[in-house]
């Protein structure tokens, strides 16, 4: 069916937090150079799975493998995988401790994945490309929101992931600040980066998406091309919750 | 400048706090006189004279045995308020309760603040030792650790003994820590009032009194405020003499002591005949008591003598002159030297000795003056000490002289006045003006016969003690016979102004610097202590409290367990209560022994650093758990992630917490007095049981205090701006 390599293979995934389950056997799989959009009211499960393949939450049943590694299992060296999978917070999560170009170069420094002059070269160019490069010394506290985003993406950016994970990236941006971060997510898409993306932004997914995946209480209840998705959703409920957006 | 306002408001604050309620006194001590209901206080723990028997709230001992009957015969009602032995005195010298009642010895220190009653028991120091001690004798304390309760006779005798013997003193709040310090071995001995000890030793304590001089030998008074309640002492002394006449009296104490305390007056002793002498507590040239608390002048001197001569042993009782005749005159003591003047109204009560000193009232003059005869006085002012004999003799001759008058409350003050030559002369008892002299005083005493001259001499109640009065006559004539008596007299008076100098100033500025300067030295060693504990607690309580801190946040289960575990220990037990556990518990479980610093400073570390543990993992808690999982998700493994990211957020919320913490650990290194270590506030509390001075005392602990915790406030900031937070 496709034939690029399979960067993520999710199989029948359970979670629940207490007696509330939030994921009810979710099977999704992702590509190399994929963009994957989930929507769905919010707790259907989108934001659970998304964090569930990095494991900042452990799943009770089923299996996630990401770049043939299994990473459910305990067995497994879940540091490793996350080196290699990046994640952008809805509340940007910056190093409050760090400025603006310490907070980059923190994780590879740390992990001695770098030297110094390496790590910060890089986090340079990649202040560049998401226009901060004058903000390089600022403490975080003086950005604005969309710059926090920036400056999150390029964060996860200097540690070369394979996998780029955003979960709900502008809802706590102001709207002016919104274009500049899709912006950014935009050129990262076509330059053929693999992202999983948990937004309500329903244009940019209609124009990046390459598949758009529907979740609603704990199951993926559609799985299609953006096209099929916003224009003739098979299911009722996709119907509803699209209709419900778009008219709003 | 506000702060500095916040701090004099504060300061304000606590001295009104401090006076109002001795203001509210004087209203209370006046109604006291007529009412029939009074508060007694009481040691809640001396048995046998106060205590509580098992599962009985009542309090009893032979103390509340004999009030409870006096107030019977008496008929007067009383509500007993025990409290710690300090307390208890306290409450009674501030007017807070009328009287005390707790085998409280008779001291002249106490009797300048108290009224009391006529001795209602006798009694004396001991020392005891743990029953497998080899320590005999006080030479066998040399080096050694002593326990000794605050505030008490015993102790205060203790600290006699100390220079002469050198050893270490530790002071406890409570009897019972006391002796359980000698039966662990932090202590070698206990000092405590022989009766106390027999009976907790007839009680099963495991320790033994070494075979030993009563030491101090006194009697236990009811007390109540100067001045005051004086209807209340009437009616004590009244029904305890009833108590005596019938009987009831050796009923009560047979009740409690059995036969055990004759066998003890035996024991002290020996062979030879022993007497208990009462005599002046400061009565120069005669009776000079010596900054370390030992008796000497004239009359000690011949006592002394004529003791070894005669072959008797005697103990000194020194009191007050009114209650060292009244305790030799109703038997309670053996015999009175205290430059007692012979007088045929002394004589219904007394039999005298005969006289070895011949005193009169005379005047002096300024060395320099040209005053010879008592006529060259005339139109000249004259200094006298208010209410004195001499005084009076000089007003008799005032007008017949034609000098002027002018009174002074001191003789100090008197004889300086004519010293700088502001009045030229002065009248005084002659012993004393010569014994001045002596010491230093710049005056002369011009040719002159000693006016209304009296014999002093040595007395025993009338018609006893016989035998005492014949040994002492005979001393005493050996004495003048073999020329030593001339040499003691010389020793004091001097023949002529001799600069020998033989110190006995014994009085006390007692005022607020007076306290502070001739106890610097005092207050200083307790600050220094306090403030060591302080500092080694701070530093080694903020490392554990941190270590704490982290295990709390840490991945593991198990280690967050012993986290919560040591924080629900050590935070739920009361210091106090630790302490004792630490110092008195951990010694009897592992056999090893602790010093009371060692103690004291585990105590405040496993305390405060609970505390800062407590707060520790609270400031890492509180930095936004998302930076955390931001750093998980770069692949940052936890501990780094919490060095990294949440240790230096969290610390710099916690830093109001540490200083917080630094001026509590300094403020409950008060408790660990109570396991005997002398910082500051058990300084204070010395100081009071040996001045009684509790409202200025405390109140420059109180104000020491303050000063340090804004120095140590001052120096956090400090700090805290340095390091760039």
């Amino acid at each position: 069916m496709n034939d690029k390599v399979l960067k993520i293979h999710a199989e029948n995934v359970y979670k629940s937090f207490g007696k509330n389950e939030v994921l009810k056997g979710v099977s999704l799989d992702v590509h190399e150079n994929e963009v994957v959009v989930m929507i769905g009211p919010s707790g259907s499960g989108k934001s659970t799975f998304l964090r569930a393949i990095n494991q900042l939450e452990k799943i009770d049943k089923g299996s996630i493998i990401v770049d043939n590694v299994d990473v459910s299992d305990p067995k497994t060296n879940i540091n490793k995988v996350r080196q290699r999978i990046g994640m952008v917070f809805q509340n940007f999560n910056l190093f409050n401790n760090k400025n603006v170009i310490d907070n980059i170069t923190y994780a590879p420094l740390t992990l001695k994945k770098m030297t110094p002059d390496e790590a910060v070269e890089k986090a340079r160019r990649l202040l560049v490309t998401v226009g901060l490069a004058d903000r390089e010394k600022s403490p975080v506290s003086q950005l604005s929101g969309g710059q926090k985003q920036r400056l999150a993406i390029a964060r996860a950016l200097e540690m070369d992931p394979d996998v780029m994970l955003f979960d709900e990236p502008t809802s706590a941006l102001d709207p002016e600040m919104v274009g500049d971060v899709l912006n950014v997510m935009r050129d990262l898409a076509k330059q053929g980066m693999t992202m999983i993306i948990v937004t309500h932004e329903m244009g940019f997914a209609r124009q990046v998406a390459d598949r758009v995946v529907f979740f609603d209480q704990g199951v993926i209840l559609e799985d299609d091309s953006p096209e099929i998705i916003f224009n003739q959703p098979k299911n009722v409920r996709a119907k509803e919750f699209i209709n419900k957006i778009i008219n709003a | 400048m506000r702060k500095k306002y916040y701090f004099f408001i504060t300061l304000l604050t606590i001295i009104v706090g401090l006076i109002i309620p001795f203001s509210n006194n004087t209203n209370i001590g006046v109604a006291a006189d007529e009412k029939s209901h009074y508060t007694i206080t009481t040691d809640s723990t001396y048995p046998p004279f106060d205590f509580q028997k098992e599962n009985q709230k009542e309090y009893v001992g032979i103390d509340m045995d004999l009030l409870k009957e006096i107030a019977k015969i008496e008929n007067f009602t009383y509500r007993v308020k025990p409290m710690s032995f300090n307390m208890a005195a306290q409450a009674v010298a501030n007017g807070q309760a009328d009287g005390i009642i707790a085998g409280m010895a008779i001291t002249p220190e106490r009797e300048q603040i108290y009224d009391v009653s006529t001795p209602y028991f006798k009694t004396g120091v001991v020392f005891a030792v743990a029953k497998n001690s080899k320590i005999k004798s006080y030479e066998d304390l040399k080096g050694k650790k002593v326990a000794l309760k605050t505030g008490t006779a015993a102790a205060n005798y203790a600290l006699e003994l100390q220079k002469k013997y050198d050893f270490n003193v530790t002071y406890f709040n409570d009897s019972n820590i006391m002796y359980n310090d000698v039966i662990e071995g932090n202590s070698a001995a206990c000092f405590e009032d022989q009766p106390v000890m027999q009976y907790g030793i007839q009680t099963g304590l495991k320790l033994k009194i070494p075979e030993q001089k009563l030491g101090n030998a006194g009697g236990y008074g009811f007390f109540v405020k100067k001045g005051q309640n004086s209807q209340l002492l009437k009616k004590f002394n009244r029904g305890l003499k009833k108590l005596q006449n019938n009987g009831k009296y050796d009923q009560i104490v047979g009740r409690y002591l059995g036969s055990a305390k004759s066998s003890v007056t035996k024991e002290k002793k020996g062979n030879l005949p022993h007497y208990n002498i009462a005599t002046d507590v400061t009565f120069p040239p005669f009776e000079i008591q010596a900054k370390n608390g030992k008796y000497t002048g004239i009359d000690m001197d011949i006592l002394e003598s004529i003791s070894k001569s005669q072959g008797f042993t005697y103990t000194l009782k020194p009191m007050s002159f009114n209650s060292a005749t009244q305790t030799v005159a109703n038997g309670q003591n053996d015999g009175i030297i205290s430059g007692l003047t012979v007088t045929d109204e002394r004589r219904k009560v007394f039999d005298f000795s005969n006289s070895y000193f011949r005193s009169g009232f005379i005047w002096a003059v300024n060395k320099d003056a040209k005053i010879n005869n008592i006529k060259d006085l005339k139109n000249q002012t004259v200094a006298l000490k208010t209410g004195t004999g001499s005084a009076d003799y000089a007003k008799s001759i005032q007008k017949k002289y034609g000098f002027k008058i002018k009174y002074f409350n001191d003789s100090n003050t008197m004889y300086n006045d004519v010293v700088v030559g502001n009045s030229v002369a002065c009248f005084e008892d002659e012993p004393v003006m010569r014994y001045a002299i002596k010491n230093g005083i710049n005056l002369t005493i011009p040719k002159q016969t000693p006016a209304n001259t009296g014999e002093y001499a040595f007395a025993v109640q009338k018609g006893k003690n016989a035998a005492l009065l014949k040994a002492f006559n005979i001393g005493l004539k050996e004495l003048k016979e073999s020329g030593k008596y001339d040499q003691i007299k010389a020793k004091y008076l001097g023949s002529k102004a001799d600069t020998n100098k033989e110190v006995g100033n014994t009085k006390e500025d007692n005022s607020v610097w007076g306290l502070l300067s001739s106890n610097r030295e005092m207050f200083l060693s307790g600050l220094g202590n306090t403030m060591l504990l302080t500092v080694f607690a701070i530093l080694i309580a903020s490392v554990w409290g941190l270590i704490l801190g982290i295990m709390g946040v840490s991945e593991n289960r198990f280690v967050r367990g012993v986290y919560s575990t040591i924080i629900y220990i050590f935070r739920g037990l009361p210091l106090l209560v630790l302490a004792f556990f630490i110092y008195i518990g951990l010694p009897n479980l592992t056999g090893v022994k602790i010093s009371t610093f060692a103690a004291g400073l585990l105590t405040l570390v496993l305390n405060e650093g609970a505390y800062t543990g407590a707060f520790v993992k609270g400031g890492f808690d509180a930095v936004d758990p998302g930076q955390m999982e931001a750093a998980r998700a770069l692949g940052v493994p936890y501990n780094q992630a919490m060095r990294g990211i949440i240790m230096p957020q969290g610390l710099k919320i916690m830093i109001p917490s540490f200083i917080n913490q630094f001026i509590i650990t300094l403020k409950d290194t008060s408790i660990i007095s109570a396991i005997g270590f002398v910082e500051l506030t058990q300084t204070g509390q010395l100081l009071v049981a040996r001045t009684q001075k509790g409202f200025a005392v405390y109140g420059i602990v109180a104000l020491i205090y303050l000063i340090v915790i804004t120095v140590l406030t001052w120096l956090s900031k400090f700090i805290e701006k340095r390091l760039g937070f």
